[in-house]
Formats: structure tokens, C-alpha cells, sequence
């Protein structure tokens, strides 16, 4: 009944007519910054942040920032989906399928199920916000470095089996990500390394960068040398919205991506990433047609968008209740309440119940909100196709060079993207599936470090990663997964021989 | 056609008699004409950013034109200031994170592209953060000494570290000199991560600065026992230093100061450094400061040189005698 009384008072604050037209331009600037490609909710955040200062409630300001936030998670998939253009690590997966689907003239159906699929699992994951935020929260603090390495390195193996059709390339993009990903400062000795005597690489690579290289610009040059006949412009766009058959497909989809986002996006640092990967590996799993994934299967879409929304909201909870910032947008939202006076953590829902109650209503509203942005939106995205690609072309290369400037402020990131872009077009060149490299490039510090950081603790006993239940539970499951892939191309084999052998 | 031709002359008309009219007045009118760039070496989120917001938001009551924060991450800390060495020196870009640590330790342990006393020119102190050593609040330790009890008794003391070599890592690495006792120091992704790890009990002991362990010391997660410094943190006065309990290791913590490119003229690092104080005095000001846990603590132009050169050469001393490589 706390809970009810608490919830009621929020919305008798997010109801409030300043507090929704800002819940509003938050989700419309977070739509348009999603959309942008390369420009983050963090640098966004960062740069807003002076008008919170003449805000003078910090509700309305921290209301607008969520939406800035969660709203960038329902435009991120624009781009992936139409350019094959990641904003951020947790959408490179919705570009497998959703580009490809944009292929076939289904761009329609892909952006209006991601966006549905967004709405359900924002809405599930504030409502399990309200219900289960302070129990959960501990559960973000049983994360030490044992578990982070097994979480990631089974993110690691996930991100192998997306390279549908190679094991073997997934894997050379695999090392080549974590190769990329050592470059700068060693995260235990604090040495510098691989830099060459470069100050710019002692930061390391981006990951925006990377993606913004290999899949924007290396995509562009590509296709700059192939034939100006622009394929993704397709004569028939398609139907603009999801038909039936399209949601009966992906609405278990969509609801597993909404718990698995939920219940990983608690963990701070690459919950998002790594609840969009599970998703994209379950509903592989579960589907009547494996075959079909990577070839524009909408589960594919459906999944892990929902996934990488329902993370989003549900990062909110350590920030609410531990005062734990889970991811730079997260830690940008952190800031501005400091600056206003407010210490985010266990004691806020006594302290300043308006904040903490009002934030989470809002959620419910903005939820709608983008919906309701977004769904008309789709028929203009749409559109955009129909651009001829000579116009498209400069115009993605110009925004994205922005994009990258804007992470960090620093020229240096613009080269790296150019860099990247050589990559990238020789990555299509020799056919490989790109997604593993930038997806191995976020994990693979995670990993590190967290590898080192046991060791450390256990004084290099290896035991310590099967002796703690939640890491002892990763690791039989990479195993497991591991064995059954192995046992599944053997009898493969087996079966190939016997019918060699008699024919 | 025509009207639009004479449209866009007038208009350049006018924007040049607007721009030579504008540089012309240039040297009369008093600095800042425009808005002043303030770059922080570090994320958004962090404590150096959450002090540049600080001001940022505070100084248009004492200037007439607004402090504009930019973030430039990376290097911890170096790409950044080293962006702010390079820049022109006309007041138009300065530097808050001065002291931050990689100008401080950094160029014992390793190259640097610019050398941190002599190629920027210090505006003035703004703040000290101690070191506050915590352990778990579940820990069944409760002061430095159940610390070494626990050590000498042959138990193995791991510590949260903020990064490699930063202030955290080198305070626990005394403690472990002064004290002799091992302690294992397991470097994060900075001080949050850090306190992340402790607040759930991976670790035995750890330590950051108090806007950091703050609101896990109110939330019970934590349990302060020693504060680095030479006298008790205002923050936290119930807190012993560790020279009261016997250990002999103080440090500067993290310190934080404004610098301003070799070569801006010295009125303007008058101005800068006199509004700063006007800042420092301000009482929102100090009640922010308050409740983010940074304690101001301001110093002006000379003593801020001054007391650089100090901090430099006893960060130098300790880690040669911690012998500490990279």
C-alpha cells in the first residue's frame, strides 16, 4: 500500500502541467539524439545540463533527463534499422536482422515493432521498478569482479554465434575487437600500451567510433564502389506498420526481451549490451525457424529492442536506490542531482519522496509519449529511403563525423572513425558479418579487468570463478552451451559419414 | 532577383560593419566579452565534473558572461589538460582539474607530453578531497589497528583502489609500507566502481574520496576508519586520521585547482582567480559544495603555485620510497 500511496503522489506530480510538457521535450530530444547517429544521451545530458540550473524544481529537471534517456533507447533503432548504423552498443544487434528486414522493403514493420516492443518493455520494466526496486537493488551489489567475468565472457560467446554463417570469422572478429580494445591505458598496472607513442591512443579507441567506422562509413565506401544503384532503396517500401501475423510472431519476443533487459539491465556497466545478446540468442534459440535469423527474422528486432529498453529503465534502479550509476547517461543524471542538492541513494524515497516517486511516474507517461511519437514517426523514417543515396551518403558522413566529435570532444576520435571506416569496407569486401568486433570491443576491458581483478582477490586461485554461486552458474552455462555445440556438429559429422558410407 | 540581391549586400553590409566595429571595441571593452570555456579532463558524472558544474552554475552571479563546462576524458586526464597547454592563451579556455592527480603522481611514474608545474599557469585552489579508508558495515573490523590485527593474524587484505597509482592505490599502498602489512590493492574503473565493489562486500577494506563514500556511510554499507589527511576531515569529524591511530601516512588526497594557459595575461588570471574567490564565498555555493562532499578549501594565484610545487615534490618523495613502478 506504500508502494500504491507512493505511486499516487507521484503522478499527482508528473501530472502537473510543467511536468508534462518537460517529460515531453525529453522524450523528444532523446528521440531526436537516438535518431542522430552518434550522438549519445550522455553528451546530450552533459550538454542540457545548464538549463536545469534555471529549472527550478529538480523533478522537472531530472523528469526531462530520464526521458532524454529512455527516449534515446526508442530512436537508437532508427538508424540500425534503416542505415545499419549502431548508435550504441546495445543496438548493434537490431541491426543483423532490422537491415536486413530494411532490405526486403520491411523497414515499416521492423521500426513499428521495435517501437511497440519498446513501449511494452519500458512499461514492464517501470512496473517492476515501482514493485521490486529496494530488493533488487542488492542484487546488484552481489556483482563483484567473479561475476562480471563470467557474465561478460558469456556475453563473449553470444557475440561469436551472431556471425551466422562462420564460426570462424565470428571468432577472427572476436580477437580483433579485444585486440582493439587493449589499446591505451592497462586497466590493473595503469602502464600505457599499444599506443606507439601516440598521446591521442593513450585514451584508447571509442566505442562509438568504432561502430560509426565500421558500420557508417565502411558501409558508404563500400558501397561507393560497387554500383550507385542504392539498394536499400527498394521500389516498394512495404507496408508501414506491423500486419497480425507480425505480432503474433514477436510477442513472446518481445515479452522474454522485456525480462531478460529487466533483470540484467540491474547490473551496472554493459546490462544493456548484454541483455540485447542473450535476447537475440534465446529467440534463436526458441524459433521454429533458426534458419531465418540473420536473413531479416523480426523476433531478431523485436527481442532485443525490447530488451535494450526494458535495461534502460530498469539501470534506474541502482541509481534510485543504491546511488550506483550503472552507465554514462545514468552517471550524467547522477550529477545533476548532486547539483541540485539531491543524494541519489537508499535514503532518497524517505528524503525527497517527489523525486523518487514523480521520476517513476513520469516514466509510465513518457512511455505513452514516445509511443505515440514514434509510431507516426515510422512512416517518415520510412520515407527517407527514398532519398536518392548520393544525397544520403554525405549527409550520414557529415553527421556522423559530429556524433563522433561529440563523445569526447577530442579530433583525434574523427581519424580513428576514418580508420575504422578502412576496416569496415574490408570487412565487406572479404564478407564478413561485422557485429562480433564492436561488440567484443565493449566487452572485452570488462573481461579483462574483471578476470585480473579475481585473480588479485583469490591470489591467482582460479577457483574463485566456480565457488560463488551467481559466477559458478555463468560458467556452467557457457559450458554447457560450449558442449552442446560441440556434441550438435559432431553427430553432425557422424551423420554426414554414415550416409557417405552407405549411400 | 534584384531585392534579393540587395538584400543579401545590405547584409553583408552590415555584418561587416558589425564585425570591424566588434573588433575595434575588442581592446576597450574589459574581458570576458564572451563566454569562457571551461575544460574538465574527466567523464561527465565524476568529482572534477561535478565541481566544474558547481561553478559553472554558480559564476554568472559574480561575471557577466557564463562559464561553459566542456568535457575532454581520456588518459586520465592528460589528453585533456594537455588540450588546455595547446590552447591560446586568452582567457577564453581554462582549466578546471588542476591537481587532479595525473599532474601530480603521473609524471614520477611515467613520460608526460608537457611538464605539468611549468607549462600551465595555476588560477587557484578550490577545493581538497581526503582519502577516507571504509571497510564493509557488515566488516567485523572497526579501526586501523583491527586492520593490521587482522593482516598480522595471516588474513589477506584486499583493497578497493579507485585506478592504478591513483590516490586511493597509493594511500593503501603506505598503509601497507608504514604499517608492514600486505595489503593486495585491486585497481577499478575509477571510484565509483570502486565503491560499488566494496559497498558489496567483495573486498575487505577500501577507501575514496567523501563525496563518494558518503552516501554509503549514511546508508549503514559503509563504516568510515580513517581519514589520510594531517588533521580531521570537516565532512566526517567523528573520523580519526590515520596518524591518530598510530600510521604514519598522510597524503593530499585529490586536489583540485583552476589553471589557465602559459602566457594569458595576468590581469585576466586576476579576474579569473578573484571571481573564483567571489565563488568560493558564495553561500549556495557552499552549500552544494556541502552536499556533494567536496569541502572548499580556496587558495589564491601564488599560494595555489606554491602549494603545487609542495604536493608535487611529496608525492614525489612517497613514491620513491614506496618504490613504485608502473
Amino acid at each position: 500500500m506504500e508502494i500504491f500511496s507512493g505511486l499516487l503522489n507521484g503522478f499527482s506530480i508528473a501530472l502537473t502541467g510543467t511536468n508534462i510538457l518537460f517529460a515531453f521535450i525529453g522524450a523528444l530530444i532523446g528521440t531526436a539524439v537516438g535518431v542522430l547517429p552518434g550522438l549519445g544521451p550522455a553528451a546530450t545530458i552533459a550538454l542540457l545540463l545548464p538549463i536545469t540550473y534555471i529549472i527550478s524544481s529538480p523533478v522537472t529537471a531530472i523528469i526531462m533527463m530520464a526521458g532524454i534517456f529512455y527516449g534515446s533507447m526508442y530512436g537508437g533503432s532508427t538508424t540500425s534499422i534503416l542505415l545499419n548504423l549502431p548508435g550504441e552498443a546495445a543496438s548493434v544487434v537490431t541491426c543483423i536482422d532490422g537491415y536486413q528486414m530494411a532490405k526486403k522493403g520491411r523497414a515499416g514493420a521492423a521500426l513499428g515493432i521495435s517501437a511497440i516492443g519498446s513501449f511494452i518493455a519500458g512499461t514492464v520494466a517501470v512496473i517492476g521498478l515501482t514493485l521490486f526496486a529496494p530488493p533488487l537493488a542488492e542484487f546488484a551489489l552481489d556483482f563483484g569482479p567473479p561475476e562480471y567475468f563470467a557474465l561478460t565472457t558469456l556475453g563473449l560467446l553470444l557475440a561469436v554465434t551472431l556471425s551466422g554463417r562462420s564460426i570462424v570469422k565470428g571468432l577472427i572478429l572476436l580477437v580483433f575487437g579485444l585486440l582493439f580494445a587493449m589499446v591505451g591505458l592497462d586497466p590493473i598496472s595503469g602502464k600505457i600500451r599499444f599506443t606507439f607513442g601516440s598521446i591521442g591512443l593513450q585514451g584508447g579507441f571509442d566505442f562509438v567510433t568504432m561502430a560509426m567506422g565500421v558500420f557508417g562509413l565502411g558501409e558508404i565506401l563500400y558501397n561507393l564502389e560497387t554500383t550507385i544503384k542504392t539498394e536499400i532503396v527498394t521500389t516498394k517500401i512495404g507496408k508501414v506498420f506491423p500486419t497480425l501475423k507480425d505480432w503474433a510472431d514477436s510477442k513472446w519476443a518481445i515479452l522474454r526481451g522485456s525480462a531478460i533487459g529487466f533483470f540484467i539491465g540491474i547490473i551496472p556497466g554493459g546490462g544493456a549490451v548484454i541483455s540485447s545478446l542473450a535476447s537475440y540468442a534465446i529467440e534463436k534459440k526458441y524459433s521454429k525457424h533458426p534458419e531465418e535469423f540473420g536473413e531479416g527474422a523480426i523476433q531478431g528486432v523485436a527481442g532485443p529492442e525490447s530488451a535494450n529498453n526494458a535495461a534502460s529503465s530498469s539501470s534506474f534502479i541502482p541509481l534510485l536506490t543504491l546511488g550506483i550509476p550503472g552507465n554514462a547517461a545514468i552517471a550524467m543524471i547522477f550529477a545533476a542531482l548532486m547539483i541540485q542538492g539531491i543524494t541519489p541513494g537508499p535514503f532518497l524515497v524517505v528524503e525527497h519522496p517527489d523525486v523518487f516517486w514523480g521520476v517513476i511516474a513520469s516514466m509510465y507517461l513518457g512511455n505513452g509519449m514516445l509511443l505515440v511519437l514514434n509510431l507516426p514517426l515510422v512512416g517518415l523514417w520510412v520515407q527517407m529511403l527514398r532519398v536518392p543515396y548520393g544525397i544520403l551518403a554525405p549527409v550520414i558522413v557529415l553527421f556522423t563525423t559530429i556524433g563522433v566529435y561529440s563523445v569526447q570532444n577530442q579530433v583525434f576520435d574523427i581519424y580513428s572513425m576514418l580508420f575504422f571506416a578502412v576496416i569496415g569496407y574490408g570487412m565487406r569486401k572479404l564478407d564478413f558479418d561485422p557485429a562480433p568486433l564492436p561488440l567484443a570491443f565493449v566487452l572485452g576491458p570488462m573481461v579483462e579487468r574483471s578476470l585480473r581483478q579475481s585473480l588479485l582477490i583469490s591470489g591467482g586461485d582460479p577457483a574463485i570463478f566456480v565457488t560463488r554461486p551467481i559466477s559458478g552458474t555463468l560458467i556452467a552455462i557457457f559450458v554447457l552451451l560450449i558442449a552442446g555445440q560441440c556434441i550438435l556438429s559432431i553427430k553432425r559429422k557422424m551423420g554426414r559419414k554414415k550416409k557417405s558410407v552407405n549411400p | 532577383m534584384k531585392h534579393l540581391r540587395k538584400v543579401s549586400l545590405f547584409l553583408t553590409l552590415a555584418l561587416v560593419v558589425t564585425l570591424t566595429v566588434g573588433g575595434l571595441c575588442f581592446g576597450a571593452e574589459q574581458y570576458p566579452t564572451k563566454p569562457i570555456q571551461a575544460i574538465v579532463p574527466f567523464s561527465p558524472g565524476g568529482s572534477s565534473d561535478l565541481l566544474a558544474r558547481t561553478i559553472e552554475k554558480i559564476w554568472p552571479k559574480y561575471s557577466p558572461q557564463p562559464m561553459v563546462v566542456i568535457n575532454k576524458p581520456g588518459a586520465g586526464g592528460v589528453l585533456g589538460e594537455e588540450y588546455v597547454v595547446r590552447s591560446k592563451p586568452d582567457g577564453y579556455t581554462i582549466y578546471i582539474g588542476q591537481g587532479s592527480g595525473h599532474d601530480l603522481v603521473m609524471p614520477h611514474l611515467q613520460k608526460m607530453p608537457f611538464d605539468p608545474l611549468k607549462d600551465i599557469a595555476p588560477v587557484a585552489r578550490i577545493s581538497i578531497h581526503s582519502i577516507v579508508i571504509c571497510v564493509s558495515g557488515k566488516s567485523p573490523l572497526k579501526s586501523m589497528k583491527d586492520v593490521v590485527d587482522f593482516a598480522n593474524k595471516g588474513n589477506k587484505v584486499t583493497a578497493a583502489v579507485s585506478t592504478a597509482a591513483g590516490s586511493v592505490d597509493l594511500v593503501m599502498r603506505a598503509i601497507s609500507k608504514r604499517a608492514n602489512i600486505p595489503i593486495t590493492t585491486v585497481p577499478f574503473a575509477g571510484g565509483a566502481d570502486s565503491t560499488t565493489a566494496l559497498a558489496g562486500g567483495h573486498l575487505a577494506i577500501g577507501g575514496g574520496h567523501p563525496s563518494e563514500v558518503l552516501p554509503h556511510i549514511k546508508a549503514g554499507r559503509f563504516r568510515p576508519i580513517g581519514v589520510a589527511l594531517d588533521h580531521r576531515d570537516a565532512t566526517l569529524p567523528n573520523v580519526p586520521t590515520l596518524k591518530e591511530q598510530g600510521i604514519n601516512v598522510a597524503t593530499w588526497g585529490s586536489v583540485k585547482g583552476v589553471a589557465a594557459p602559459l602566457g594569458t595575461p595576468p590581469e585576466v588570471i586576476e579576474y579569473l582567480s578573484s571571481t573564483l574567490k567571489k565563488v568560493c564565498q558564495d553561500t549556495e555555493f557552499k552549500k552544494i559544495m556541502t552536499q556533494i562532499g567536496q569541502p572548499i578549501d580556496y587558495l589564491n594565484t601564488k599560494d595555489w603555485a606554491a602549494f603545487m610545487q609542495m604536493a608535487y615534490k611529496d608525492y614525489g618523495d612517497l613514491i620513491k620510497e614506496l618504490g613504485i613502478k608502473l
